[in-house]
């Protein structure tokens, strides 16, 4: 059984996708692993607490070939539409979270929320737009 | 020579752009001297902590209104791929930087941080999209 998407540009993403999500893993593991064992320091540290954002930068660079592949226009509007909602809904969260964080009314949030932060309210923008458009 | 709109829903949006970016200067100062002065505590707190906030967000409608409205489709696909480039590299940035802050302790970028990246960020990227088109 194919589960496979048919359109060409959207299995090639799911394909990058999945690289990458694996690349990811493989990534934060050695990071995890590597950091409390060998306890790097200097530019190796750098390089070693990077190396799990590089998967989730290719994500990113994997989503704009996609929208540049993609032949369907109203799947290319959707998602472009839903990226700027996605976009606009995490800037609004972060600066609000932001500026409380400077009157030391709520816990420091980590960057590192901000991408998944921003896919939730992406996937969720998708969501209430493909509902509209149906 | 200055720079001059060339469509009215620009012109409204610099205007609304203007008006945004001088209530949040004006909210911030309020908030610092509310909460250096008045000390407040419990829900009045978490009001004069998100205040300076209000008109970022009154900023991000404005771009989704003039997204909305503005009928050059070249204009808007400018803006919008240009808005896309700055998310991109907004998230990819935030992303390196959470893992800095998370393995090797790099200092914390507060959240407020975040939308005047995404802004410049997009500012170049409306370069090279304008660029792209000439």
């Amino acid at each position: 059984m194919n589960q496979l998407p048919k359109n060409p540009a959207l299995r090639r993403y799911l394909y990058r996708f999945l690289i990458a999500m694996s690349l990811y893993v493989v990534f934060l593991v050695t990071a995890l692993w590597a950091f409390p064992i060998y306890h790097p320091t200097g530019p190796l540290a750098y390089l070693l607490g990077i190396l799990p954002a590089l998967p989730i930068i290719a994500v990113i660079v994997i989503v704009g070939f996609y929208l540049a592949e993609e032949k369907d226009e109203f799947q290319q509007r959707v998602l472009m539409q839903a990226m700027i909602w996605g976009i606009g809904a995490t800037l609004a969260i972060t600066t609000a979270w932001g500026f409380l964080e400077v009157f030391k009314l709520v816990p420091q949030l980590p960057l590192y929320v901000v991408f998944p932060l921003f896919c939730a309210l992406t996937g969720f923008s998708t969501g209430m737009l493909k509902s509209k458009y149906k | 020579m200055p720079y001059c709109p060339t469509s009215p829903q620009e012109r409204r949006y610099v205007v609304h752009m203007l008006i945004a970016a001088a209530l949040c200067i004006l909210f911030s100062v309020v908030a610092a001297l509310g909460f250096r002065h008045a000390h407040p505590t419990g829900i009045l707190a978490y009001l004069l902590g998100t205040l300076p906030g209000l008109p970022i967000v009154g900023a991000l409608a404005a771009t989704g209104l003039y997204l909305h409205a503005e009928t050059d489709e070249f204009l808007r696909n400018v803006l919008i791929q240009s808005l896309l480039g700055g998310m991109g590299a907004t998230l990819a940035l935030t992303t390196v930087w959470g893992n800095l802050e998370d393995f090797v302790h790099a200092p914390h970028l507060g959240l407020t941080w975040i939308y005047p990246l995404f802004w410049a960020f997009s500012g170049i990227s409306y370069g090279f999209v304008r660029l792209r088109y000439k």
